[in-house]
C-alpha cells in the first residue's frame, strides 16, 4: 500500500494557519526552527495583515507542510512519495530529503521577494471551471496581445484551469471563457502573474541562488510541478524547484503518475483541503483525505487500516 | 547441383547457450526449485543484456513476484532487454525501463499506466515496438519475436515443475509454448508447492524453475459490474440492441465487453428478453470472462455454453458448481484460455459489442485519449470482420446486402456509447485524439482500435445506426449523425434527412422499435446489486470485499 502526501501551494494560506497546526511535539519543534533561521517568530507570519504579503504566505505554506509531514512520519505514516503545488515543492523536497529545511525556508523566502517585486501592479491570475486545456489555449492565441500578454498558469484538473498575465487581458479571456460554457471564469485573489513566461527573471535568480545550495538524491520519487515526471535525481528536483514559477503546473498529470505509481492513499498537507478534493475527483476509487479536516490522529488510524488490509 | 556451397555451423546454438544459462544456475537452485531469496540473483544469472523477456501480465493475473523481483536486478549485469507483454499494468513494469533494465518494449495493453508510457516515450526511455492486439501478439511470439526467457504465473506446482493455474490459466500455456520449444527459460511464480496436483494445465517438462512467490500473484476483478451502478439511460440502450440487434439478427453466439451498457443486456435477458418471448432463441453460446453479471440469465436457462478467457475473482465456486455451462477440469475449476478464447471470439461468434470513448464521423473509435498511450487488448481482434470465415450463421448471412451470387456474410460489430461521456466530454467527435497521440509517439499507424467500415451497427441514446445497411459512405455518416445527439457531428446532420433513414431502416428510434423510454426503468433488470447477484448464485458467487456493501 503506497502513500503520497501532497503538499499546498497559495491560495490555501488562511489566518492563524499556523497557530491552528495540530499540537504535537514535533510541529512544535520545526516552528521553533523556522524562527531560528528566519531569525523572527514564525507565529508573527501568520496574522491577517502579514499574508497579505506573498513571501509570508509562501513560508507560512511551507512550514505549515514541512512540520505536519514530520509529525506524520513520528507517528508512523511515512511517505512513499510526494508532490506539491507550486510552492508546495518545497515541502514536498523536503520532505523527500532532498532538500533540508534550512536551505527551503531560505529559498522559498527569496522566491517569494522576487515574485512580490517582479510585478508591482497591473498583474494577477484568474481561474476558468468546466472548458478544456485546448479550448482555452486556442481562445487565449486567438487573442493575444503583446500589451496584454495571458497564458495558461495551473492546469489543476482537466477542466480546472488557472490563467496569468495583465488584469485587462485575463479580464477579457475570463469573459470569452463564460461566452464559450465555462460554468466559472474569475479573478484569484493574487497580484502575481505567476507559472507563466513573465516569471521568466524570477526563475534564473532562484537558479542562481540555489547553485550553492546541495541538494541530496530524494529517497522517494518527487512528482514535478513543469513535467509531472517522477523525478529521483536531485539536479532534476533543483530545475523543476527554480522553473516552476515560470512554467504551468501540470498538477493533474503529476497526482495521476502518482497514481500510476501505485498511490493508494493521498494525504494533504494543512491548511486546507483544495488538493484532496482534486484527487477525490481524479481518482473516486482511491482514498484522499486531508489533516485540515481529519486531523492527525484519524489520518494515522486510516493509513494503519489501509496498510494491514493490502497485502503489498 | 552439389556444388551449392554448405555452410558449416553449428544447429544448435540456442540449445547450447540455453544450457550454458542453466549450469550457472546450478549452484543457486534446488533442483527445478529456484529459493525465494534467491530469485534476483538467479534473475542476474539466466538473463543477458538485451535478451527478449516475456513477463506475463495481461488485465487479470500478473507474475507480480517475478516483476518486483526483476526490477530489483543489478542494470549493470542485465539492461536493454526487449520486453514482451500483454499488458503494461503495474508501477514495476515501467520503473524496470527507468532503471535501464530494458529498453524496448511490445505489447497490447498499458490503460493503468498509460501516462508513464507516454512520458517515458517521449524521454526516451523506452521504445515501442508495436502495439498488437492479444492475438496478434501470441502470434508473434512464434514467428518474430521468440523470448529467450518467460517469467510465468501459476496457483501451485509439484516437484516436477508441473503446474495448476486453476481458474486462470490465461495465456500462461502460450506464452510458456513459444518459449520452451525454442530453448528459451521458463520461469514460473507459483503461491504453493503441493505434492499432488488438484489437474496439471501445463506439463511439468515445459518448465525450467519454479519458485514459490512471497505473496500470492496479483489478480484484477476486472469484470465485476455492480448493477447499481446501471442507469436508465444504460437500460434504455440495452432494450434497443436487444430487440433491435440481438433479436432482429437471431444472435446465437456473442462476446460481451466489460462496460456497464453490456452488464445491462445480460441483466435484462430474464425480464425484458424473457417477455419477448426470446429464451432459448438467443444469446445461446458465449466468448466471455465469468461476468457476474451473467449470474442471472444462466439461472434461468438462457445460457448454453461459456468459454472464458479468464477467470474472475469470487466467481470460482459458482463455476465449479455450473459445469454445463462452463469449460472445467476434473477437479472441477474452470479452465480458461485467453489465446483460445480470443479464437473463438474472433472467428465462431455472431457478434461483438464494445464501447468506446471517441468516434469520428465515419465510425473509426479509440479510447486513446490526448497524453496517454494505452493501447487496446482484444477488442480489435474480436470487433472486426474476419474475412477468413467461411461457416454461415443466420446472423452472418443477415449481414448480406446484395444479391451478387459470391456474396459473403459479415460478423456483427456494434458500438454501444452514449453520446456524451463523464465530464461532459463528446464521444462523436471532428477527429479521433489517437491521430495526434499516433503522430507524436512517432507510430506507423493511428492506434485505431476499431476501424469504421467493420462497425455494422451503432446504439446510442437516441437510437440505432444499421451501417451495414449504408450503399456509400455519405449514407454511412448521415445514419451516425442522426443519432450523435448534440454532439459537434450530430449538430452538423440536417433532421429532415433522419425521417428518410428511418423509413430505408438505415437508422431506428426507440418507438420504430416498439420501446418506449418511459419503459426503460432500472425496476427490469434481473439484480439491482451485487447482493442480489449473490442470491441469484444460491450464495455461491463470493464478491470481493470491495463490492460487498451489506
Amino acid at each position: 500500500m503506497s502513500i503520497a502526501f501532497l503538499f499546498p501551494g497559495q491560495g490555501s494560506q488562511q489566518p492563524n494557519m499556523l497557530h491552528h497546526l495540530p499540537q504535537h511535539p514535533v510541529i512544535e519543534k520545526t516552528l521553533h526552527e523556522a524562527s531560528k533561521v528566519l531569525k523572527d517568530d514564525i507565529l508573527r507570519w501568520d496574522s491577517a495583515k502579514a499574508l497579505q504579503s506573498t513571501v509570508a504566505v509562501q513560508v507560512a505554506l511551507l512550514v505549515a507542510g514541512v512540520a505536519v509531514a514530520r509529525a506524520l512520519q513520528a507517528e508512523g505514516v511515512r511517505p512513499d512519495m510526494v508532490a506539491g503545488h507550486s510552492v508546495g515543492a518545497f515541502g514536498a523536497a523536503v520532505t523527500a530529503n532532498a532538500l533540508t529545511f534550512r536551505d527551503a525556508i531560505s529559498l522559498v523566502k527569496l522566491r517569494g521577494e522576487l515574485m512580490e517585486s517582479a510585478y508591482p501592479h497591473g498583474y494577477g491570475m484568474g481561474v476558468v471551471v468546466g472548458i478544456e486545456e485546448r479550448q482555452l489555449a486556442r481562445l487565449i492565441a486567438n487573442h493575444f496581445t503583446n500589451e496584454n500578454p495571458v497564458y495558461i498558469a495551473n492546469l489543476n484538473s482537466p477542466k480546472q484551469i488557472t490563467i496569468s498575465g495583465s488584469i485587462r487581458g485575463i479580464e477579457k479571456i475570463l469573459a470569452l471563457a463564460r461566452e464559450e460554457g465555462a460554468s466559472k471564469a474569475e479573478f484569484l485573489n493574487v497580484r502575481v502573474p505567476s507559472h507563466c513566461v513573465l516569471m521568466k527573471s524570477v526563475s534564473s535568480q532562484l537558479r542562481n541562488a540555489m547553485e550553492m545550495i546541495p541538494f541530496q538524491p530524494p529517497q522517494i520519487p518527487y512528482a514535478a510541478n513543469r513535467t509531472a515526471r517522477p523525478l529521483r535525481d536531485p539536479e532534476a528536483i533543483k530545475e523543476d524547484l527554480a522553473l516552476s514559477v515560470s512554467h504551468p503546473v501540470r498538477w493533474h498529470e503529476a497526482i495521476c503518475v502518482l497514481f500510476e505509481l501505485g498511490a493508494q492513499l493521498f494525504i494533504e498537507m494543512p491548511p486546507k483541503n483544495v488538493l484532496t478534493n482534486l484527487a477525490q475527483q481524479a481518482f473516486p476509487c482511491r482514498r484522499s483525505i486531508s489533516v485540515a479536516d481529519s486531523g492527525i490522529r484519524t489520518v494515522c488510524v486510516v493509513a494503519q487500516r489501509m496498510k494491514e488490509n493490502s497485502n503489498c | 547441383m552439389n556444388r551449392i556451397h554448405r555452410s558449416k555451423r553449428s544447429w544448435t546454438t540456442r540449445r547450447d547457450a540455453k544450457a550454458k544459462r542453466m549450469a550457472k544456475l546450478e549452484r543457486v537452485v534446488n533442483g527445478k526449485i529456484i529459493p525465494t531469496d534467491k530469485i534476483v540473483e538467479a534473475l542476474e544469472a539466466v538473463i543477458a543484456p538485451g535478451d527478449r523477456v516475456v513477463l506475463e501480465g495481461n488485465n487479470q493475473k500478473q507474475a507480480s513476484f517475478l516483476s518486483k523481483a526483476l526490477s530489483k536486478v543489478n542494470p549493470e549485469k542485465v539492461n536493454g532487454l526487449h520486453m514482451i507483454m500483454s499488458s503494461v499494468s503495474r508501477p514495476e513494469h515501467l520503473d524496470i525501463f527507468e532503471k535501464g533494465i530494458a529498453r524496448k518494449i511490445d505489447f497490447s495493453y498499458a490503460g493503468p499506466q498509460s501516462l508513464r508510457m507516454s512520458q517515458m516515450l517521449e524521454d526516451g526511455k523506452l521504445i515501442i515496438g508495436e502495439i498488437h492486439t492479444y492475438l496478434e501478439l501470441y502470434g508473434r511470439l512464434f514467428i518474430d519475436l521468440t523470448p529467450s526467457v518467460a517469467l510465468v504465473a501459476a496457483d501451485k506446482a509439484d516437484r516436477s515443475g508441473n503446474l495448476y493455474t486453476g481458474p486462470n490459466t490465461e495465456e500462461t500455456p502460450t506464452l510458456v509454448e513459444a518459449t520452451a520449444f525454442r530453448d528459451g527459460i521458463v520461469i514460473a511464480q507459483v503461491n504453493e508447492l503441493a505434492d499432488e496436483l488438484p489437474r496439471v494445465d501445463i506439463p511439468g517438462s515445459w518448465i525450467d524453475f519454479i519458485v514459490i512467490a512471497d505473496q500470492p500473484y496479483e489478480l484484477e476483478p476486472l469484470f465485476t459490474r455492480d448493477p447499481r451502478l446501471i442507469t436508465e439511460i444504460q437500460i434504455l440502450m440495452a432494450m434497443m440492441t436487444i430487440r433491435g440487434i440481438y433479436e432482429r439478427h437471431n444472435i446465437q453466439s456473442l462476446n460481451h465487453g466489460i462496460g456497464f451498457n453490456t452488464a445491462a443486456i445480460e441483466l435484462l435477458l430474464p425480464t425484458y428478453g424473457e417477455s419477448l418471448g426470446l429464451k432459448g432463441k438467443i444469446c445461446r453460446h458465449w466468448a466471455l470472462n465469468p461476468h457476474p453479471t451473467l449470474i442471472p440469465a444462466i439461472e434461468t436457462g438462457w445460457v448454453e455454453s461459456i468459454h472464458c478467457f479468464g477467470g474472475e475473482v469470487g466467481m470460482e465456486k459458482y463455476i465449479a458448481a455450473r459445469p454445463d455451462v462452463f469449460f472445467t477440469g476434473k477437479d472441477g475449476s474452470l479452465r480458461s484460455n485467453r489465446a483460445l478464447s480470443q479464437v473463438a471470439g474472433q472467428y465462431a461468434v455472431d457478434l461483438f459489442i464494445g464501447s468506446t470513448l471517441q468516434m469520428d464521423r465515419d465510425g473509426n473509435s479509440s479510447t486513446v485519449t490526448i497524453g496517454r498511450l494505452a493501447g487496446f487488448g482484444g477488442a480489435p481482434n474480436m470487433g472486426h470482420d474476419p474475412r477468413g470465415r467461411r461457416h454461415s450463421t443466420p446472423a452472418w448471412l443477415d449481414m448480406i446486402t446484395s444479391d451478387h451470387p459470391i456474396a459473403k456474410g459479415k460478423k456483427l460489430v456494434v458500438q454501444i456509447v452514449e453520446t456524451f461521456q463523464k465530464g461532459n466530454r463528446p464521444v462523436f467527435v471532428e477527429s479521433l485524439d489517437a491521430i495526434e497521440v499516433g503522430k507524436k509517439a512517432n507510430l506507423a499507424t493511428a492506434p485505431i482500435m476499431i476501424y469504421g467500415d467493420d462497425v455494422t451497427h451503432v446504439v446510442t441514446e437516441e437510437g440505432i445506426a444499421y451501417l451495414y445497411k449504408a450503399n456509400s459512405l455519405e449514407e454511412r455518416r448521415q445514419a451516425i449523425a442522426a443519432i450523435a445527439g448534440v454532439t459537434p457531428i450530430g449538430l452538423e446532420h440536417d433532421p429532415k434527412r433522419t425521417e428518410q433513414l428511418r423509413r430505408d431502416g438505415l437508422v431506428a428510434f426507440p418507438e420504430d422499435l416498439g420501446i418506449r423510454r418511459t419503459d426503460a426503468k432500472r425496476s427490469l433488470l434481473a439484480a439491482k446489486s451485487i447482493e442480489e447477484l449473490v442470491e441469484w448464485s444460491e450464495g455461491l458467487y463470493e464478491p470481493p470485499a470491495r463490492f460487498r456493501s451489506w
